[in-house]
């Protein structure tokens, strides 16, 4: 009997090496034997890559059904173009330690994979093979290692590589290994033109991956590409205002482009504006105090007063921190001339609002009090009718860590 | 009624399972599925976490402690008669590259073998949890290949084929250098420059200078320079103060990593260490703090998660009992804040190393660093 095959149809050598999504498009018509498969293809998948030479050989079998099959992944110790090889075995020894119990085909490819690396062989058959490594293990920094060692070797082509590492960083964002020889890549080539649009796309599925992040600060510092970074930041921080990262990405440009001087009026109503659409937003509050705490918080006119109107309408525990901060900072910075009956007036408006935190952050009552206690030892008159505090008076603990380690 | 059972179920959810944590761990020692895969490079720091998680439970009985050592020791890229391979020496984190099993020397020569700053870490810390003393270590030839991995700017590669560069690996150079007593390994000033390049705008620490401050990477900054005994040296006491202040703000009910972000049992440590070693991990809220933890315990087969109704992983279970043993969990050893291992293993650290200046008389290595 012979078999019924629909066009198109490409029968191939069980040696060529095709990648999984290029199987995925493809359906078995009819399971021969062992070295040959008889395969039509659906629709090719856009990176395929299609052996140069097919062989057309049609191989005649009986049709088992027109149902797709999954297609026989064909170990490398049964492929004759590997017999050369002789496979190199984990060993682990007489008791291993956490084992993973690899299938026959895992330990299959990594056995190859390990022959290949102990003899530091540098082909084309040992670059197809750190593609399936990667598929199963995309964690090995071994195989990504002698992958750009093949990669160089046998001169790649380095835009198809860096196709091949948009695919699989795409799978798998939270890889370090994946963005590494993304960087690796992009070095080689001098290129950085797809960067901040790839680096964009991984962001908008997950747009704190600390690793894009990363990848983005490194492409930008490295090949100077700042000018449009500040409204990528702000078109985030529109979608989501309390994305951390964007805050963070937002002082990177600024510090390294216009610097603070001169845009800190500006910084300072943008995140106010933005503290009065989301009050309970750390990281607004985190980001004024940043770009404050250098020259001082108590430095900068009128901010005091902004904030303490604040407090009427959008109050939360970061405001509230906020001024107990600025009045410590008035204490600490205080001149000469700044009278006693000042500071004590300082002091206790920083204490008032401890009291107040303690009641309104509950979760962190005791470092509040502490940070109360702590002040006022540092900052309080010897006056004996000074009003305690709730709590009995402690020393500030003394960082002892020395002692600790020795 | 149903208010009583379901007081009483309230109640139950927050008993700490001992028994089931160490058996978690005991079948981490042994084997786990092919969809594990991806942890294959790194399986010596599987095994500190479940080693140290047992010794923290107080259960290191249940495991044969010389067969684990000799796997360990087989781990240990040792140079090759010639010691050509020095500056690649320390320990793998697995046998993936096909090294025939061996726990003595001299090295193989092989092409792609070298150790990783991570496994030379959790490999050396293993061995002290284990009772080990360190008599098989190549001391040398660790701190070598320890100083290969040191970039300019005083970060450290991971393996001296290369790799990404950043704050935890200076971490783990400093683990390295305080086990060994031996500062030799790094160029402490400039790990320090790294480290306070890395202190961001909001008073946490990011992986590098510009990124984003993160609860992991401020327990690396700040441990890494307590093993150095340069804390107060590297931060003025007002640096400290603010990166106290970043720190106990990741307390939602337990830590978060970042602002913003939601919380997850690991920062229970790395940020309730980080606080401990700051002298203000008393300020924190321990009740809510166990009761996130406890959350994310699985009540069927042990360990932790990072989030409730989750997967649990050795990392987060090992992580999690560090978190409760911090609040002082009753059934819990202490663990040192710095080096991450037990106070148990850590006096046997010293315990050692008195042993080793003892023998030597050498004051020399002490002028180091």
């Amino acid at each position: 009997m012979f078999a019924i095959i629909t066009l198109p149809t490409v029968v191939l050598d069980a040696t060529a090496n095709l990648k999984k999504h290029e199987l995925e498009n493809v359906s078995c018509c009819a399971n021969v034997n062992v070295n040959r498969l008889l395969l039509s293809v659906n629709a090719p998948h856009p990176c395929c890559q299609w052996p140069r030479a097919l062989t057309c050989t049609i191989y005649h079998a009986p049709l088992v059904s027109r149902q797709e099959i999954p297609p026989v992944f064909l170990c490398f110790r049964d492929r004759k173009e590997w017999a050369d090889l002789e496979p190199v075995p984990q060993d682990d020894g007489p008791n291993p330690v956490v084992k993973i119990a690899y299938s026959e085909k895992f330990s299959d490819v990594y056995d190859y994979f390990r022959a290949l690396l102990k003899n530091d062989e540098r082909s084309e058959r040992a670059f197809a093979l750190t593609s399936e490594a990667i598929e199963l293990n995309a964690a090995n920094y071994t195989v990504w290692h002698y992958r750009r060692v093949l990669l160089q070797a046998l001169s790649k082509d380095l835009r198809e590589e860096m196709r091949y590492i948009t695919a699989i960083i795409e799978e798998q964002p939270k890889n370090y290994q994946v963005w590494h020889h993304r960087r690796m890549v992009v070095e080689w080539l001098n290129d950085p033109s797809e960067e901040l649009e790839f680096i964009a796309d991984i962001l908008s599925q997950d747009a704190k991956n600390y690793h894009a992040w990363q990848h983005r600060q490194w492409v930008i510092q490295e090949y100077k590409l700042w000018d449009d970074e500040l409204d990528f930041v702000e078109n985030l921080l529109e979608e989501d205002v309390r994305n951390n990262s964007a805050w963070n990405q937002r002082h990177f440009v600024i510090s390294h482009t216009s610097g603070f001087s001169d845009a800190m009026e500006r910084e300072i109503q943008y995140c106010l504006y933005q503290i009065k659409k989301a009050p309970n937003n750390e990281s607004a509050w985190n980001y004024l105090k940043g770009i404050l705490q250098p020259l001082g918080l108590s430095a900068q006119p009128g901010l005091l007063e902004r904030v303490l109107e604040l407090k009427q309408t959008h109050c939360s525990p970061y405001l509230l921190a906020f001024l107990f901060d600025c009045y410590e900072d008035a204490l600490e910075n205080s001149k000469e001339n700044v009278a006693e009956e000042e500071q004590q007036k300082t002091l206790k408006k920083a204490l008032e609002i401890c009291q107040l935190l303690a009641q309104e952050d509950t979760i962190r009552k005791e470092y509040w009090l502490f940070l109360g206690r702590s002040l006022k030892n540092k900052h309080g008159s010897s006056d004996p009718s000074d009003e305690p505090l709730a709590d009995d008076p402690e020393p500030s603990v003394p960082v002892s860590e020395q002692q600790e380690m020795s | 009624m149903a208010e009583e059972e379901s007081q009483f179920e309230e109640f139950e959810q927050i008993d700490f399972l001992r028994d089931r944590h160490v058996r978690f761990f005991q079948r981490t020692l042994q084997v786990l599925p092919e969809r594990y895969a991806s942890l294959e490079t790194t399986r010596l720091t599987i095994i500190f976490f479940a080693l140290s998680g047992l010794d923290v439970l107080d259960a290191l009985d249940v495991i044969d402690r010389n067969t684990m050592i000799e796997w360990i020791y087989s781990l240990q890229v040792l140079p090759t008669e010639d010691q050509v391979n020095l500056s690649r020496c320390g320990f793998r984190g697995s046998s993936h590259i096909g090294i025939p099993y061996s726990t003595k020397g001299p090295g193989v020569l092989h092409p792609y073998d070298s150790g990783h700053v991570a496994m030379t870490y959790t490999g050396l810390c293993s061995l002290l949890i284990l009772g080990d003393d360190l008599s098989r270590v190549n001391k040398q030839a660790c701190l070598a290949g320890l100083r290969a991995l040191q970039l300019e700017d005083g970060s450290f590669y991971a393996v001296p084929e290369g790799s990404e560069n950043d704050i935890r690996f200076i971490y783990c150079a400093a683990s390295i250098c305080y086990m060994l007593d031996d500062w030799s390994g790094m160029d402490i000033q400039k790990a320090i420059e790294y480290i306070r390049g890395s202190l961001s705008y909001d008073n946490g620490f990011g992986q590098g200078a510009g990124r984003e401050s993160h609860g992991g990477w401020t327990y690396c900054a700040i441990a890494s320079l307590c093993l150095m005994g340069r804390l107060e040296e590297a931060l003025s006491q007002r640096e400290l103060d603010r990166i106290r202040r970043w720190c106990i703000m990741r307390q939602q009910s337990g830590f978060q990593g970042r602002p913003n972000k939601p919380v997850d049992t690991c920062y229970s440590f790395w940020v309730g260490a980080t606080l401990e070693l700051l002298d203000v991990f008393q300020y924190t809220n321990f009740d809510k703090n166990r009761s996130f933890i406890l959350s994310t315990q699985d009540r069927l087969v042990g360990g932790f998660a990072k989030w409730p109704d989750s997967h649990p992983d050795p990392l987060h279970a090992y992580l999690g009992l560090c978190g409760l043993s911090l609040i002082g969990e009753p059934s819990l050893r202490k663990v040192h804040p710095a080096l991450n291992i037990t106070q148990r293993a850590f006096q046997h650290v010293q315990q050692l190393q008195q042993t080793w200046r003892d023998s030597t008389g050498s004051c020399s290595r002490h002028l180091w660093g």
